[in-house]
Parts: C-alpha cells; sequence; structure tokens
C-alpha cells in the first residue's frame, strides 16, 4: 500500500443527530453554545499589510532616498537619483545627485547632475553643477556646466573618455573629437591640407 | 541624517505616520556593501551585503546576498543569507536559502524555503544589537 494513497472512501461524516422536533431542549442547547473566541491577533504586528505590487514609479529607476545610507559600491545600468549618504563609488548611466545627498567617492556616469555634496571625483561626459551643488575634488568631463553658487574645489579637466588624458585621442573617431574641440580638427586638416 | 538608534538594529514600534522615506533600487542596480535604511527599502536589483531598513520589500527577480535587518520583510525574490525581522511574509516566488529568524511568519504556496526558520520573542528583536554568530 502506499503511504499517501489518497482516502478515497472517506469515513462517512456521522449522520449529525437530527434532534427531534418535538423535544426544543436540544435545539436550543445547539443555538445557544458561545460562539469561538476570536482567533487571538498577536499584538500590532499582524497589522501591517503589504502591498504585493509595488509599481509606484517606473522601474529603472533607483532612488536613494534621504534616509537610506550606503557602504559599498552602487553600479548601475540605468538611472540613480541619489538623495541619501553613500560612502564608495557610484557608477550610473545618468546620476542625479539630491540636494540631501552626500558621496564620498567617486561617481561615474554618462551624465552626472550634483546639487549635493561630493567628496571624491566626477567621471562624466556630462556634468552638471547646480547652485547647491558643493564638489571637493576632481572632475574629468566633456561637457560641463557650473551654475553661480556652486562650489568647486578641484581640478575641471576635458579628458572624459581618452585613455591617457592627452588632446589627440585614437580610438574616437575625428567627427565626434570635432564637436567637442572644433579648433583642433579645423586646425588639423588645415595643416594637413596644406602639407598635402 | 540620523540613523537608527545605535543600540537596537530593529526599531520595533510602529512609526509614526507622515512623510515615509522610501528607497527602491531599480533592476539594473548591484550594491556591494553595506545598506543602512529608515523607512522603506524596495529592491529590485542585486545586494552583496547586509541590508537594513524598517520595511524591507525584496521584489521578484531580485538577488539578495547578506543578512538582512528589519522589521517587516515581505520577499519575492531571492535571498541567500539570515534574515532578522519580526514580520516575514514569503511570497509565491520566493527563494530563500539560510536562516529566518521571525516573530511572525507567513509562506505562500511556491515559496522555496531551504532554511532554518527559528521563532523568536519579541524581546528578542528589541534587544537586537548585533546580528548573532550562527552555524552555517
Amino acid at each position: 500500500m502506499t503511504m499517501f494513497s489518497r482516502n478515497d472512501k472517506a469515513p462517512e461524516a456521522a449522520p449529525a443527530p437530527k434532534p427531534a422536533a418535538a423535544t426544543p431542549a436540544p435545539i436550543a442547547a445547539a443555538a445557544t453554545p458561545t460562539p469561538p473566541p476570536p482567533p487571538p491577533t498577536p499584538t500590532e504586528n499582524r497589522r501591517f499589510q503589504m502591498p504585493t505590487t509595488s509599481t509606484s514609479s517606473s522601474p529603472s529607476v533607483s532612488v536613494i532616498s534621504k534616509a537610506l545610507k550606503i557602504t559599498g559600491q552602487l553600479e548601475s545600468t540605468e538611472d540613480i537619483h541619489i538623495e541619501g549618504e553613500v560612502e564608495g563609488d557610484v557608477r550610473g548611466v545618468s546620476v542625479k545627485v539630491g540636494q540631501s545627498a552626500k558621496i564620498n567617492g567617486t561617481v561615474h556616469g554618462e551624465e552626472v547632475e550634483v546639487s549635493g555634496t561630493v567628496n571624491g571625483k566626477i567621471e562624466a561626459r556630462k556634468v552638471v553643477l547646480t547652485s547647491t551643488a558643493h564638489m571637493s575634488g576632481d572632475i574629468v568631463h566633456q561637457d560641463i556646466r557650473i551654475d553661480s553658487g556652486a562650489y568647486v574645489d578641484g581640478h575641471c579637466r576635458p579628458e572624459y573618455g581618452r585613455p591617457d588624458g592627452k588632446a589627440h585621442a585614437v580610438q574616437k573617431p575625428a567627427a565626434a573629437q570635432g564637436e567637442a574641440r572644433p579648433a583642433f580638427g579645423s586646425g588639423k586638416s588645415a595643416e594637413v591640407r596644406s602639407i598635402a | 541624517m540620523s540613523a537608527l538608534p545605535k543600540r537596537a538594529l530593529i526599531r520595533t514600534e510602529s512609526r509614526q505616520d507622515g512623510a515615509i522615506p522610501m528607497s527602491r533600487l531599480g533592476r539594473g542596480i548591484t550594491v556591494t556593501g553595506k545598506l543602512d535604511a529608515e523607512g522603506d527599502l524596495h529592491i529590485h536589483g542585486r545586494v552583496l551585503g547586509t541590508v537594513r531598513a524598517d520595511r524591507i520589500v525584496i521584489a521578484p527577480g531580485s538577488d539578495v546576498e547578506g543578512d538582512i535587518v528589519a522589521r517587516d520583510a515581505q520577499i519575492s525574490g531571492r535571498v541567500l543569507g539570515r534574515v532578522f525581522a519580526l514580520n516575514v511574509t514569503l511570497d509565491s516566488s520566493a527563494e530563500v536559502t539560510g536562516r529566518i529568524f521571525h516573530h511572525t511568519v507567513e509562506v505562500a504556496r511556491g515559496a522555496r524555503i531551504d532554511a532554518r526558520m527559528p521563532w523568536r520573542p519579541l524581546n528578542f528583536f528589541e534587544t537586537l544589537e548585533q546580528l548573532p554568530e550562527t552555524q552555517p
């Protein structure tokens, strides 16, 4: 016999004793039993109810709120919005450092917008320092905007994406370079033409 | 930016409702290190390290390796490590390996739990100051 065979022939439920209508006493007895006490609610801990589907904002963006502190590294293939504290490096596509944010470490990204405090380094193609920004450290960028009121203490170097920091990048096509530094591109081509 | 009182890791009394800060880690994010939050924390990405918050939601498809410390923990993703939470909810998509220290627990059908689930009294969580060492 199998151990867990389905019990097909369940024992017939004992037929409820049908109280004779003529004897009202048992009916009254059956009707009056005290209702079972409600299940004990284990204090107020049971009270919480989690929303099972939390699709408040778009799922791709990460929000580090004011009350969150991260010690370590943050890496994302998406956008990051930081309002909290980060001790470590941040790497994302578009990184927004909010007003209450504080970052000790390097911020990498395609686009970095700083309104808070960064102690460390920024490496990004496009850097925006708003008027509330407080930046201590170097900024490696290709395109930078610094609003009036921003505090910047460090070097700004337009060397983003260049392997050795030299002006003449090798892996970039000339067209892309020309946009960032038109003087170089035109001057070079003129020189080449004159030589030819 | 005042964190929880240094002594207690878990705030057992429910906070006065108001502007509860909410943090979320998106799907593409990987955090290596310690996360220490007040309020809610929704994790959709990957975390390697200890996570602490009042309420933690580990979404389906997420991945946490490390200890989770919270008052309320709702787990729908993969967890490898220990969970310390008063109220634990394990959804059907949860996958937990490790230990679940709890006061109340709810497990949905389909959850994959490869863990010991020790019950602990309230004061265990109230007085939790340091995560205990446990045998693997």
